[in-house]
């Protein structure tokens, strides 16, 4: 086991950085998930740390180790693909016994880890079936035994469920994370699913067009997104953007818009962040936004609901601009009627419009932000 | 516009693979139906034998009550979207849209050409960029640039295969509320197929829910989430999946069916967690496991050597190995047969 650390790492292919100025502290025993869009760099970066690719400037460390120059195969680090790459025609046993007949364990030791790891993943009573006669998961917890079972000081995985059916995703996330609690693994995730960065790591590594957006806990990644682009990848409908503007009169903070404004109590964002009359985007997830009758909150219409279930998603029209909302079915209004909206002012979010930093975020607190009535005029 | 009816329809290919099975299906006249199942399960094979790219072995299939079985793909005036969208990226937003005019014979007019165009393209929210290069266009305005080629030609129905597979989250839920935005203004009958739950919950009137070339169910969203008929479509359908508990049938007196296997199905946000041993807890159990999906937990539940899944809301989150007691709502307990999987009336 041990920790990772890129340093200010660039990898170049021709003009585009895949990779662009990434720093990435990952602690010995530590989960973490990268998560980010097709093309944001996503397997370039665990390509890089496992020692495919080479960086243009900055460096890789292991335990303080910098290993940037050294051989993929003696950086033991191990790495688990996508395609799961089994041999076909080898057993569950010697497919998992493969990397230590390389390193040339011997046969007592080799018998021992392979029953050990093979225990852990719950596949003991597999070892004599070739992959040909596994399940989907069967298959999948094979693959991953194979880059556990000489005990890595680090195992990487590349979207390592995507290509299992939605149900068997559901268990094996629940495996892993179970997996990786038993057996302390530092281990490095990539996604591009929101769910599994957020369900199973100790924190969430956000990458966007080669740089790094943000690096934190779930929670928050979720309730205090650094930016526009964090707060698009996590969250199911997407968070909604409404375009306002700064308005500050009489010592107040206000972010308006025609049809509501939302006065900012306290905010810690640096003095000259807000400018009066300047542009910027407030953000608020669908579960936020609030659908009333009564005369409090903005006029908006409905034009379709999507029922999921256990809940529904209203889809409203306000202003020119498409919200949606998240509501329990039985609260979910007829498309065609008009309805207030509302937000929850605990969770409200507001981003710079040309920059799409975060200049203030609720992010769960009481006393941040207080929404105003319809049409301050 | 067409009602479809799907008569004892029957797939089998050589090989002796029963890919559709007696299927039965009435699709009415403007409605928006989902072909839902996991892959392998005949939606697609169906789906291609509404269009005419297979045919069935037996069984008959009807626009409006008269059978179309066989006739061949071009008259059976079948508007189709393809996962992979497929438009020509040489041409222009309107010339892609028009081409399905442009190449009938006979050609109609320029001028109403133009006209057919700009409704659809006002439909689509797509009248901005007509002139644009379809090579241009973003992801899903290029979906919509092959949703409106295939709508030109005004088809009875429109088969869409999957449509939004290639698009991000993001898109995704965007195009959900549009394309059902969408098929309300137009009301014609598309019929929908996919694998993905929550885009035939969200989108389709009724859903047709298919398993092993059989038909499950067909009901509305509402009827397949809360009345599932069976054990497959309970825990199919659902996010979070449904709990499934094993229990015997007790009844008061010496009844028939009296000790019958059962098994309980409840949603995980139909479980309330309450201290252990709170008046009210029906079962105690011991947290394993936490998922944070931002904006609700999903909490993993070890229960007499069963696991339970139970939504939570993060503010009131217990923690791991935590001993906890379990609520089930009365209402929303279901009960399938050990024997036929088949839910039964509690």
């Amino acid at each position: 086991m041990a920790s990772v650390r890129l340093e200010n790492v660039t990898v170049r292919f021709g003009a585009v950085a895949a990779l662009n100025d990434v720093s990435l502290a990952i602690d010995d025993g530590e989960f973490v998930a990268v998560l980010g869009p097709p093309g944001a760099g996503k397997t370039t970066l665990l390509r890089t740390i496992v020692g495919l690719e080479k960086p243009e400037s900055g460096a890789v460390f292991a335990d303080d180790e910098n290993i940037t120059e050294m051989y993929p195969g003696d950086r033991d680090i191990a790495i688990m693909f996508q395609n799961l790459a089994l041999y076909p025609d080898r057993n569950v046993y010697d497919n998992l016994a493969f990397p230590l007949k390389q390193a040339r364990t011997p046969k007592a030791e080799i018998k021992r880890r392979v029953a050990d790891t093979a225990a852990v993943l719950h596949i003991d009573h597999l070892l004599k079936r070739k992959p040909g006669k596994l399940s989907g998961g069967e298959r999948q917890r094979v693959a991953l035994g194979r880059a556990m079972v000489r005990n890595p000081r680090v195992l990487l995985l590349d979207e390592p469920l995507s290509a299992l059916d939605a149900l068997l995703r559901l268990e094996m996330r629940v495996e892993l994370k179970r997996l990786q609690r038993d057996v302390h693994r530092t281990l490095v995730y990539v996604t591009h699913d929101q769910i599994e960065a957020m369900s199973m790591p100790d924190r969430v590594a956000v990458l966007g067009s080669g740089v790094i957006q943000q690096v934190d806990t779930p929670e928050n990644v979720y309730h205090r997104p650094a930016n526009q682009f964090t707060a698009t990848v996590v969250g199911s409908p997407p968070m909604n953007f409404v375009p306002c503007t700064f308005g500050t009169s009489d010592g107040v903070v206000r972010v308006v818009h025609p049809d509501f404004s939302v006065r900012v109590l306290s905010t810690t964002s640096a003095p000259g962040a807000i400018v009066d009359g300047a542009s910027c985007v407030l953000g608020v997830r669908p579960e936020d936004v609030q659908i009333g009758t009564g005369n409090g909150g903005a006029p908006a219409s409905v034009f379709v609901t999507e029922p999921l279930g256990g809940e529904t998603v209203v889809d409203l029209h306000l202003g020119g601009l498409v919200v949606k909302a998240l509501t329990p079915p039985a609260l979910a209004p007829a498309p065609g009627s008009d309805v207030r909206v509302s937000f929850d002012p605990r969770r409200l979010h507001v981003f710079d419009a040309a920059t799409g930093a975060a200049v203030v975020s609720a992010g769960g607190a009481d006393g941040v932000f207080e929404v105003e009535g319809p049409s301050i005029g | 516009m067409a009602e479809i009816h799907l008569s004892h329809l029957t797939k089998q290919f050589p090989g002796g693979l029963v890919a559709v099975n007696d299927f039965e299906l009435v699709i009415p006249d403007g409605s928006f139906v989902a072909l839902l199942g996991p892959s392998g399960c005949g939606k697609s094979t169906t789906m291609n034998m509404i269009s005419g790219l297979e045919k069935p072995t037996s069984g008959e299939i009807y626009f409006d009550k008269q059978p179309i079985t066989k006739l061949p793909p071009g008259a059976r005036t079948v508007g189709f979207v393809f996962q992979n969208y497929a438009i020509f990226t040489h041409m222009s937003v309107a010339e892609n849209i028009s081409f399905g005019l442009r190449v009938s014979k006979p050609r109609p007019p320029a001028a109403e050409i133009d006209r057919r165009v700009g409704d659809i393209a006002d439909v689509l929210g797509l009248r901005g960029m007509l002139d644009r290069n379809a090579s241009r266009l973003s992801v899903n305005d290029m979906q919509k640039v092959a949703l409106g080629r295939s709508m030109i030609v005004d088809p009875a129905i429109f088969l869409l295969d999957e449509p939004f597979s290639n698009l991000d989250a993001a898109f995704r839920a965007y195009m959900r509320a549009e394309l059902k935005r969408i098929q309300h203004e137009i009301e014609q009958t598309m019929v929908y197929v996919t694998h993905d739950q929550v885009e035939a919950m969200s989108m389709a009137d009724h859903i047709a829910v298919m398993d092993a070339g059989r038909l499950q169910q067909y009901g509305t969203p509402d009827e397949l989430y809360n009345a599932p008929a069976n054990r497959f479509v309970a825990g199919f359908v659902g996010s979070t999946q449904m709990n499934f508990l094993p229990a015997t049938l007790t009844l008061g007196e010496q009844g028939a069916g009296n000790g019958r296997s059962l098994t309980l199905g409840i949603r995980p946000e139909n479980v309330l967690l309450v201290a252990p041993g709170a008046a009210g807890a029906t079962l105690a159990g011991k947290v394993n496991l936490i998922e944070p999906l931002g904006a609700k937990d999903v909490i993993h539940l070890d229960v007499a050597g069963h696991g339970v899944r139970v939504v939570g809301v993060p503010g009131q989150r217990p923690r791991v190995g935590d001993n906890v007691g379990l609520v089930f709502d009365p209402d929303r307990q279901l009960l399938f047969d050990d024997e036929t999987d088949l839910a039964v009336e509690a």
